[in-house]
């Protein structure tokens, strides 16, 4: 910069200057030709024609921030919630074979009315649907189409199936909810067939309350989350549970790692037990998240030097960690865990087999062997048998894990992975509590991603000066779009599309709010032009400008004189 | 044909101490070759060899990202046998290439024009050299032998320019704007030398026939000859490359968007790489322009003589050039002694000629603290850098302060000798 300020004017002012040398100070100079005058007038030309027509040209177009238009007032209508409130209609079909059509149309509208006088909070109600084996056309369907296979995009999700049957022999109704399917068996003695005329029938009243009582949890969870962690019923344990679990993310990395002290064992039938005991969970949860999978074997793996070491309990005939030295037992220096693999948040799982001479070890306090570490992972403390070695007598850990032997640790760990994707606990069926956590998700998603557009919207308002690529605003307009298919998703109860919508949307919106071009301008406030502009361009301008006045100067006095001369 | 005994001496020795220098020191070409004041991305010889390498191999030579070099050079240097086990063809191609630069520098100095052209008659016209004397400058400058040493490609675009010349000053002119094309083809920036160059053509022709033809027409004739010759030339380079955009992109782009910063002996990597990311593409603007601006300016002040036009922006491009190298700078020097006859009223000879043989030397050695004994910083390399940029701007001002007093003696012959100042 400095050099220019020394070198740039020299064959300019030269040209400029030094045309028109004074032979002495006393003399007069000879009065300029009025060819040389129109030298200079060129010369001067030249230069302004190249800034004028080149140089503002492209002063324009490369110091122009490209700002593309993003839907301000959209974006904050939606941080604010006032595009979309989320509902959660959830479709339950009563199937009751055993009834008559207008007793079981009857039951339906009783239990729906009883249901309703239960519910205290809106957004999160349960819509019942006759489907016998006929076609009913029901009372509070959203449509009147019967599920067919063409139509189950459209359709809402099921969400549960009621079978109401009558069961000879019992006193009063019974529920049975079966562990792997989303069905709920009721079995009501066939005397409590309700009768029309009745508006409040025992058998109704208990389906609407076994029925509030499935889903309470996640109504409390999916208020909460609504509410924005605001105190609600039970909201400390909810609170909780949302703690212990991992922040929501498109893929998780699942690492699970075997640690031992010694040589032994050094393998494991890893592939065969994440094949057989993890596989169908994981892909249970297709839907809501994807996997990837790591193993590792660390052998001569040690307690770390500051960690309490186990304790022998004469009346266990057991080693002991107490509850409170679990944290330390991960010895993070130097066991080779990985923080992060891919992008995404790696949940670690750890299998530790002690030393024979520490065998069996478990948690003093309740001779558990496993625990959990929130948003991290889990470890189970392993024990195998021992195996006598040789002569000497002394024992030693099995070589190698089978397969059979890994299973109540997968057991654990799915258990484990459960709670940490934030699962609810309740109720216990399997895929009711996935479809649960789908709803919970959703909404969870819906809820960032309209906030950090209403954050966006505000960054982009308040920095008038930062660029606005248009991958930006493309991904805004993506984030929209899905986030309002999201909603509507919702309002018709189709709960899975609604999750696919809104990671859609939550990942454009990332993308959006962390674009890396946008933010290079944040700290660079418009004083800071004048230094950059002024170094370089205020030596070249100053004799550009000077020579530029005098030459209009003396265009304006020779016009004037040619003025009078004619006046 | 009478051999002129003297020129036959200077061209043979230069060729002979060339020789000599390879001869008894094998390995100067290389350590030349691998010098930033010589070699800069866009004229290095080790550059042209990794595009050499692809094109043999039938990769395209721009594949690697290190080849900036225009394609033509490719098909020539593939001719020539493999330098590594064999250096001697391709030093002695590159001798006669200066042989033959000496040779036109000497056609030009012996036109004349220098002194006496169409509206301009210097005033001391017996001051001059003739040009073998010009030719021997040129041949024995330790940088023109560096470069020929290092077998930068610039060797070629200087030979392009300075067989321009000489075919304009023998009023060759349809070969003249060959040559120029040939010269912006390789490097681009020739190409501004186009006005000053259809000038001095244009007075050429006007002195020999009767009545000057029409300038206008003139000019765009002479302009589409250019353009021509340099489609013809991007042609052949398609034909080779097979993809124009992305020959154009690394050769084209290469000098006009400045993406690599290696330091060399010009202003513009030091200034760029502390360049705030958003202003990059206004100052590329503002240099270039800048680089630019020189031509009409110049042009219409020096009208009369448009060879010291041609010398002047020669050592324009020397400074302001986004990859300079002593290459262009020994070009201006090889033109500078044409004029002989300015030197006495030049002002700041022994100031800016101490500022270059000053950066000359100190530059190596603080490239050498730099980068090798990491006792200094950029800062120390780019100071002498600017050092050398400001005795090449004093000699560049200095001599075109002496052509224009020049003209204003020719003007008022009563006040030739007398004292000036600057008002």
């Amino acid at each position: 910069m400095t050099s220019k300020n020394g070198d740039h004017g020299s064959p300019q002012t030269s040209s400029t200057l030094k045309a028109d040398p004074k032979p002495s100070a006393q003399r007069v100079p000879p009065p300029e030709t009025p060819e040389a005058i129109q030298t200079r007038f060129r010369v001067i030309a030249a230069f302004w024609a190249v800034i004028i027509f080149l140089g503002f040209p492209i002063w324009w177009k490369t110091t122009s921030i490209y700002r593309a238009h993003l839907p301000i007032q959209e974006m904050a209508d939606w941080a604010d919630g006032k595009t979309c409130r989320p509902v959660f209609p959830l479709e339950i079909h009563v199937a009751a074979p055993t009834m008559q059509l207008p007793e079981s149309q009857h039951l339906v509208r009783t239990t729906q009315h009883a249901l309703d006088d239960l519910n205290e909070f809106a957004a999160h109600h349960l819509r019942l649907k006759l489907t016998n084996d006929t076609e009913t056309s029901t009372a509070q369907g959203i449509d009147n189409t019967p599920i067919t296979g063409s139509m189950m995009d459209d359709a809402p999700d099921t969400a549960l199936t009621v079978r109401v049957v009558a069961q000879e022999g019992l006193a009063t109704p019974r529920s049975e909810l079966r562990a792997d399917t989303t069905q709920l068996d009721i079995f009501y003695p066939p005397s409590q067939v309700p009768i029309p005329s009745s508006s409040n029938p025992p058998l109704s009243v208990f389906i609407a309350e076994e029925l509030q009582r499935l889903y309470s949890e996640e109504k409390a969870t999916i208020a909460y989350i609504l509410s924005g962690g605001a105190a609600g019923r039970d909201s400390e344990s909810i609170s909780r549970r949302l703690r212990r679990s991992m922040k929501y993310a498109d893929t998780y990395h699942l690492s699970f790692s075997l640690f031992t002290p010694g040589s032994a064992p050094s393998s494991w039938d890893i592939e065969a037990a994440v094949q057989e005991y993890l596989s169908p969970l994981l892909h249970a949860f297709g839907p809501i998240s994807n996997f990837t999978i790591d193993t590792q074997v660390q052998l001569y793996a040690t307690f770390s030097p500051m960690a309490p070491p186990p304790v022998y309990d004469e009346t266990e005939s057991a080693w002991t960690l107490k509850k409170e030295d679990l944290s330390a037992f991960i010895n993070a220096a130097e066991w080779p865990l990985n923080p992060s693999i891919g992008n995404g948040p790696t949940l670690n799982f750890i299998l530790y087999v002690p030393d024979p001479s520490q065998s069996p070890m478990v948690v003093k306090e309740n001779r558990a062997s496993s625990w959990i570490v929130p948003q991290w992972g889990g470890v189970f403390l392993l024990n195998p048998p021992l195996e006598q070695a040789g002569q000497s007598g002394s024992q030693t850990n099995p070589g190698h894990i089978t397969q059979e032997s890994l299973r109540p640790a997968f057991m654990t760990f799915s258990h484990q992975l459960l709670t940490l994707l934030g699962t609810p606990t309740t109720p216990a069926s399997l895929p009711l509590r996935l479809q649960s956590l789908i709803r919970v998700r959703a909404a969870t998603l819906l809820l960032s991603a309209s906030s950090t557009m209403g954050s966006l919207a505000r960054l982009t308002e308040s920095l008038a000066a930062i660029p606005i690529p248009a991958t930006v605003a493309s991904s805004v307009s993506t984030t929209l779009a899905q986030l309002s298919s999201t909603c509507s998703h919702l309002r018709e109860g189709r709960f899975g599309a609604a999750l696919t919508s809104a990671r859609i949307a939550e990942t454009e919106a990332e993308r959006s709010f962390f674009e890396k071009s946008m933010v290079g301008q944040v700290y660079f406030p418009d004083e800071h032009k004048v230094a950059v502009y002024l170094p370089l361009l205020g030596p070249i301008g100053v004799p550009l400008l000077v020579s530029l006045m005098k030459e209009l100067k003396r265009l304006v006095a020779g016009w004037k004189a040619r003025r009078r001369s004619t006046a | 044909m009478a051999v002129d005994r003297r020129k036959v001496a200077v061209f043979g020795a230069a060729f002979v101490l060339r020789l000599l220098l390879i001869c008894l020191f094998p390995s100067l070409p290389d350590l030349l070759t691998g010098r930033v004041e010589v070699s800069t991305p866009v004229n290095s010889f080790k550059r042209l060899q990794e595009g050499l390498y692809l094109y043999t191999r039938n990769v395209s030579p721009y594949d690697g990202g290190v080849f900036h070099q225009a394609p033509l050079l490719l098909p020539l240097f593939s001719l020539l046998p493999d330098v590594n086990s064999n250096p001697i063809p391709t030093a002695i191609f590159y001798f006669l290439v200066d042989l033959v630069n000496a040779h036109a520098l000497a056609t030009i100095s012996e036109s004349g024009q220098s002194v006496q052209s169409r509206l301009h008659s210097a005033m001391r016209k017996h001051i001059r050299w003739d040009g073998t004397s010009v030719a021997a400058w040129f041949l024995f400058n330790p940088f023109t032998i560096a470069t020929c040493l290092a077998r930068s490609t610039s060797v070629f675009t200087t030979s392009g320019i300075l067989l321009a010349v000489s075919n304009a000053v023998s009023g060759n002119t349809l070969n003249a704007m060959l040559a120029l094309g040939l010269a912006s083809y390789l490097s681009m920036y020739p190409a501004l030398l186009f006005v000053p160059l259809a000038l001095l053509c244009y007075d050429q022709r006007a002195q020999k026939s009767a009545q000057a033809p029409s300038s206008g027409l003139f000019i765009l004739q002479h302009g589409a000859i250019l353009s021509g010759s340099i489609a013809g030339l991007l042609g052949l380079s398609i034909l080779i490359t097979g993809n124009f955009w992305e020959f154009m992109s690394a050769t084209y782009g290469f000098h006009l968007l400045v993406p690599d910063l290696t330091p060399n002996v010009g202003l513009w990597w030091y200034f760029f790489i502390e360049m705030f990311d958003s202003f990059r593409e206004f100052f590329l603007g503002v240099f270039w322009l800048h680089l630019a601006s020189y031509v009409g300016g110049l042009t219409a002040r020096l009208r009369r003589q448009p060879l010291f036009i041609i010398t002047s922006l020669l050592g324009v491009f020397a400074v302001f050039k986004p990859y300079p190298s002593i290459s262009d700078a020994s070009l201006y020097f090889a033109l500078l002694p044409l004029y002989r006859h300015l030197f006495p009223l030049m002002r700041y000879t022994f100031f800016a000629i101490s500022a270059l043989l000053y950066s000359s030397l100190l530059g190596p050695a603080f490239y050498h603290l730099w980068i090798y004994a990491g006792s200094g910083n950029a800062n120390f390399f780019y100071a002498i850098t600017l050092v050398w940029s400001l005795g090449l701007s004093i000699l560049l001002a200095d001599s075109i302060f002496a052509a224009l007093r020049d003209e204003w003696e020719q003007d008022h012959p009563e006040r030739k000798g007398q004292e000036v100042k600057q008002v």
